[in-house]
């Protein structure tokens, strides 16, 4: 566990090089065995100049020569991209099949705290940032090769006319790196402008009834033509950045063709040159153009995968918090199994601000707990610390004795299921969806979970039954129908502690009923925390524990409590209003859940 | 190379629908021809001077160099290098110019494309938008058009082009020796032939990696949205075995989609070479003869480039500007559908006030088989309060929005003091009738902004006098921007209860006669519940108030209840007559007085 993080990515792209050593190497000769075949056609071209076509010599050898040159420089031209992008692909594959295994074992914690959009962007348009520079690699190794082949060549044979035709091609080079680093921001300048006019339009969509509804046309239409108006003109910005650069690109090599017309023209003439040496060079400097943009635009590209790597590099250094330990140890197995005890535990997701202090809760074997206190009280973070998708800052949490940091990750999470308030479907079948714990469960033990949660009837009357695909792209189930599957989902993986995180906070009052049959029956000889604010859904566990101000306040039956307990009365009729507004206890960040919404809406 | 655009089988035009995208898009052009004239003008320009440059080697070949031997004259040497100067440098500044014109009419012509489709979306009724996914009409106005700006960018310039060279150095290679240009022509059809096939091929394997990549994503997608349950249940190795399976068929796509190039870049490469060991067999053979010069050999070699890199350019353009026509294709269609809720052609102004009345209303929404009203009549008197109710989808919604006139009836008619809807002017209509949906929408922006969205021309002053008059413009001033707070900025999101009080102030801030409400089905956190209770009521007295109502408290307040069942209005009256009259009313406020919370 290492702390500092390394300040840039390269180790780690030089890891994954190394991994690919092979196939980068054999790309390299490919590629020189191409650069070579071309080095040769403008040599072989003179040749055939001055001895075929001027001196009369046979002109099918030389012509014949070439056209080999031609076959070879093909072949190699295509093989040299192949393997280019195969081993680019297969950089950018696996780096992102480690990204994807390293950010599935990071703590929730962190998940809480990162955007799910941020992780994408890492994992797709990062990764061909990195794509696009390793694909350079090769091209690159073979387009040197031929700058310098060429320049020894053409200063072997005419060092004063080689210095001056090539004079102006560094600066290709040059401009091109410029043209890449000034228009690169330009286009984001344009496609931010662009952002805004979608977001102009997307509230014109969906704000069409308050736009109807006042007659609001107007006023939209106006903020659409200064944000059509502001594409146009980062538009033409990034279009005055083109017509400075590129028409000079192409102006650069002329100059030295004219150069080479020039001061070549004379010497042919004083018969210090043959015209085939003069056409020779025209040839290479034609040739030069392509290579010399070529490695501008990699050290362009190498700087934006640098950046790349950089954000990439600073998943991979995150540590995962919560780990197996070192020692593990089995949790008891002779019945009764299922006791959970919280001891004196502290814990804030800001350790500054404790949401838990010195809370202490133990549920016997197979009892229920119903766990109620305000938003902000810390009641969804007891789930938390048991599952530990977060460890406490102290005390400790016991399950049938053993803390859970003393358990292996797979046995914790094994013994506790939770229903979460925020029920989330797989893009698969309903079995799949409910099998998740335990694929290879039989369809018997599927189907019986599935009634034992209320989902039987609904599912068997979907257009495929169970292999109906649900989640996001399939088909779409009312708020109660996905809670069902969540907790047939949790009866099939037979936990011993089962937790119910606002199971029924997102269903409609009026079929809370149904949710609540479903409950009952699941946690019948189960320990069970609930944690819940309506009262039908309080009123199922054995004992109430009313948290406030993170410890635990009251406790008894939800009768007990409300004849008793002034407090409880008022944290219930509180709930009772913001029934939709709640949102998860103190976590301090911007609602890691409505950032996965916001996703989903624009995936949709 | 920059990524050219795929096209699926079903977005191919047809020659009738492409003659009408180009019909339409010259008409839309039309505004900025001085700008395309002057563009087509450079680029002529640009593309004589690229094949001006071979001609002049040749004339420096034969005149100045005497066909390579060195008996020339010096003076036809530097008259070839002077022009070739000149040449290039006109080639330069035309080169600027070009790039300028070409964006300036793409652009210009994009930013008119945008204000008319957004122009005729906004004129469209709501009808059109139950019709019409939401993310369908955001997708045209934001991908379809930014895709045609990268074809403006880089695309259009290159496929005039082209064009141009390729027509102008095929005349050139005649000129110069028409022997020649027949041998070289054996080459261009194995060009030409293989390019259209790798273009279809490298579009379907495009197709095939865009699909992937999508799958791919939305692995991505799950397993990171889904990590807290896939941990919770342990599955972290499963799930990223189901992301390598996407993984890796995006990677064997990514790997076809190479290997159709692969051929394609290898026999573009063997032919450019090719051609040349063509050339100088031929060309030296005819020269042996007399036919023709050494410069026109050297010519030949130096011009076969522009031969070959047009046809792949055309090749590669080719997708994206067909592309680019469906996308048109689509947005014309947009631009081109006539709102069927619009301004009568003689617009009268409503009184300011009268009773509000539903004359045998039937209304069937497009495409469903059955009314969603069926003759309803109804008349609430000016200051009346009227509550709808009935379960959901029995059309006590669509009754509201047809009152309004967010729809148009499909018989029947809605009158407000005697006046069809219909021939009332829009302006005079919203003043009148204003609804507040249920939800308090916030548009970008300040609060400020957000109010005057109801009426743009209203000062600041009567901005916080509307929200003055529902009570809430302490709330709002205390803000730390006060009425400028931006609504959308991180930390100052406003609760559900805040995003009403804006809406009311909206509904404030015109003042109409008739009030239309959508009741929320949720509540509202406790602290603001009261204050857009007390806010309701004031904005509701003495106006007409028709409330689609969920809840018991507001049936209640009520003066009189409509109960819409099966798209007819089955009972009418206040409170007490209906629960005496015991059918469906009675039946319904029983159930909801069973189903609120007891707690508290």
């Amino acid at each position: 566990m290492d702390p500092v993080r390394p300040t840039s990515g390269w180790p780690l792209l030089r890891r994954v090089l190394w991994e690919q050593r092979r196939g980068l190497i054999a790309g390299m000769l490919i590629g020189l065995a191409w650069s070579a075949s071309k080095v040769a056609v403008p040599r072989l071209t003179r040749l055939a100049v001055d001895r075929g076509v001027i001196g009369r010599e046979s002109l099918w050898f030389w012509s014949g020569l070439i056209a080999a040159m031609a076959v070879i420089a093909g072949v190699f031209s295509g093989w040299r991209r192949w393997v280019a992008f195969r081993e680019s692909r297969l950089t950018e594959t696996r780096l992102r099949e480690q990204l994807f295994g390293h950010v599935m074992r990071l703590h929730v914690g962190y998940h809480d705290h990162t955007q799910t959009g941020q992780l994408m962007s890492r994992a797709s348009s990062d990764m061909l940032q990195i794509q696009g520079f390793v694909v350079m690699i090769p091209l690159t190794a073979s387009n040197l090769a031929m700058v310098v082949a060429v320049v020894i060549v053409l200063f072997t044979s005419q060092p004063l006319l080689a210095l001056i035709a090539l004079a102006p091609l560094p600066v290709v080079n040059l401009l091109a790196q410029r043209f890449s680093r000034t228009i690169h921001p330009a286009v984001l300048a344009v496609q931010a402008e662009q952002a805004q006019l979608a977001t102009v339009v997307e509230e014109s969509v969906s704000g069409v009834r308050v736009v109807k509804g006042f007659g609001a046309e107007q006023v939209q239409a106006a903020k659409l033509r200064v944000e059509a108006d502001d594409i146009r003109r980062e538009s033409l910005k990034s279009a005055r950045v083109r017509s400075t650069f590129l028409p000079a690109l192409d102006l650069l090599p002329n100059l030295g063709m004219i150069a080479v017309l020039g001061i070549g023209g004379h010497r042919v003439l004083n018969g210090e040159m043959t015209y085939g040496e003069m056409f020779e060079f025209f040839l290479y400097v034609v040739l030069l153009v392509a290579p010399l943009r070529s490695l501008g635009m990699t050290v362009a590209f190498g700087q934006r995968a640098a950046a790349a790597l950089l954000r990439v590099n600073e998943v991979f250094t995150t540590v995962p918090e919560v780990d197996d330990p070192p020692k593990p140890r089995p949790l008891p197995t002779e019945p009764p199994v299922g006791g959970v005890r919280f001891r004196h535990v502290t814990f804030g997701y800001d350790p500054s601000a404790p949401v838990l202090r010195g809370f202490d809760l133990t549920i016997e074997p197979g009892r229920s707990v119903a766990l109620v206190g305000a938003t902000g009280s810390g009641k969804s973070t007891v789930a938390r610390l048991l599952t530990r998708f977060y460890d406490v800052q102290d005390g400790k949490v016991q399950i049938d004795g053993v803390d859970v940091r003393d358990l292996r990750l797979t046995d914790l999470r094994r013994a506790v299921g939770i229903v979460f308030e925020d029920t989330f479907l797989f893009n698969d079948t309903v079995v799949g969806n409910i099998a998740f714990a335990r694929p290879d469960a039989p369809i018997e033990e599927v189907h019986r979970a599935a009634t034992l949660a209320g989902a039987h009837d609904f599912v068997t009357q979907l257009p495929q039954g169970y292999d109906t695909v649900i989640g996001e792209r399939g088909f779409s189930l009312s708020g109660g129908q996905r809670q069902r599957i969540a907790i047939a989902r949790a009866i099939l993986a037979d936990p011993r502690v089962l937790v119910l995180d606002d199971a029924t906070s997102a269903v409609d009052p009026s079929k809370e009923h149904e949710i609540r049959d479903a409950m009952a029956t699941v946690m019948r000889g189960r320990t069970t925390i609930v944690i819940a604010h309506r009262p039908g859904t309080i009123a199922l566990a054995d004992t109430v524990v009313l948290v406030d101000d993170g410890r635990v306040a009251a406790t008894g039956t939800h009768d007990e409590l409300l004849a008793t307990s002034e407090r409880y009365r008022e944290v219930l009729a509180a709930l009772r209003e913001e029934d939709v507004d709640d949102t998860d206890d103190a976590v301090p960040v911007a609602d890691p859940a409505s950032g996965a919404a916001s996703d989903e809406e624009v995936r949709g | 190379m920059w990524a050219s655009g795929a096209l699926s089988d079903e977005d191919r035009l047809d020659r009738e629908e492409t003659s009408r995208v180009l019909r339409r898009s010259i008409e839309f052009a039309t505004p900025y021809k001085r700008f395309i004239y002057a563009a087509i003008g450079f680029v002529t320009i640009t593309t004589v001077c690229t094949v001006a440059g071979p001609l002049l080697v040749k004339y420096a070949t034969d005149e100045g160099l005497g066909g390579g031997v060195g008996a020339g004259s010096v003076s036809a040497l530097n008259t070839a290098v002077v022009a070739y100067v000149v040449v290039v440098v006109i080639n330069y500044l035309a080169g600027r110019q070009q790039y300028l014109a070409i964006n300036n009419a793409g652009e210009g012509f994009l930013r008119d494309l945008r204000v008319r489709v957004f122009d005729r979306l906004q004129a469209q009724s709501m009808a059109f938008y139950d019709r019409n996914k939401a993310g369908v009409l955001v997708s045209r106005m934001t991908a379809d058009i930014e895709s045609m700006g990268e074809l403006i960018q880089w695309g259009l310039l290159q496929f005039v082009s082209a064009g141009l060279l390729l027509v102008f150095t095929l005349i050139t290679l005649a000129v110069l020796s028409w022997e020649l240009t027949l041998v070289v022509m054996v080459v261009l059809p194995i060009i030409v032939a293989a390019s259209v096939r790798f273009q279809r091929q490298s579009n379907k394997a495009y197709l095939d990696v865009r699909e992937k990549v999508g799958q791919n994503l939305s692995s991505l997608q799950e397993g990171i949205a889904g990590v807290r349950v896939i941990q919770a249940y342990d599955r972290q190795d499963e799930q990223i075995r189901r992301f390598h399976g996407t993984n890796r068929a995006l990677y064997r796509s990514h790997l076809h989609s190479v290997r159709v190039s692969v051929w394609y870049f290898g026999l573009v490469e063997w032919v450019g070479v090719f051609a040349i060991a063509v050339v100088i067999g031929v060309g030296g053979w005819l020269s042996h003869n007399g036919s023709i010069e050494v410069g026109t050999v050297a010519a030949f070699v130096l011009l076969l480039a522009n031969l070959f890199e047009p046809v792949q350019q055309l090749s590669q353009l080719y997708n994206t500007v067909q592309s680019a026509a469906a996308s048109l294709h689509k947005l014309y269609g947009l631009i081109d559908a006539e709102p069927d809720v619009g301004e009568h052609p003689h617009p009268v102004t409503l009184p300011a006030r009268g009773a509000l009345e539903a004359h045998d209303l039937t209304f069937r929404y497009d495409g469903a088989e059955r009314n969603a009203l069926t003759r309803v009549s109804i008349r609430v008197a000016p200051g009346e309060r009227l509550a709808l109710v009935g379960p959901t989808g029995a059309g006590k919604s669509t009754l509201a929005k047809l009152l309004s006139r967010l729809y148009d009836p499909s018989d029947g008619r809605v009158t407000f003091g005697d006046v069809d809807l219909r021939v009332a002017s829009m302006a005079s209509l919203r003043e009148r009738i204003v609804v507040v949906p249920q939800e308090g929408f916030l548009f970008g922006g300040t609060i400020r902004d957000n109010i005057r969205i109801a009426r743009s021309s209203a000062t600041d002053d009567e901005v916080a006098a509307a929200l003055d008059r529902i009570g809430a413009l302490e709330r709002f001033e205390e803000f730390p921007d006060g009425l400028d707070t931006e609504v959308r900025e991180r930390g100052s999101r406003l609760s559900a209860g805040e995003r009403q009080l804006i809406s009311l102030a909206r509904a404030a801030l015109v003042d109409p006669a008739v009030l239309v409400l959508d009741e929320a089905t949720s509540n509202l956190d406790p602290g603001t519940e009261v204050v857009v209770e007390r806010a309701l009521e004031t904005l509701m007295t003495g106006r007409t108030v028709i409330v689609v109502a969920h809840r018991l408290s507001t049936v209640r307040r009520a003066d009189r209840i409509a109960v819409v069942d099966h798209a007819k209005l089955v009972e009418l009256g206040t409170h007490d007559e209906l629960v005496e009259r015991g059918g469906r009313y009675a039946a319904l406020a029983e159930a909801w007085a069973r189903s609120q919370p007891t707690a508290g």
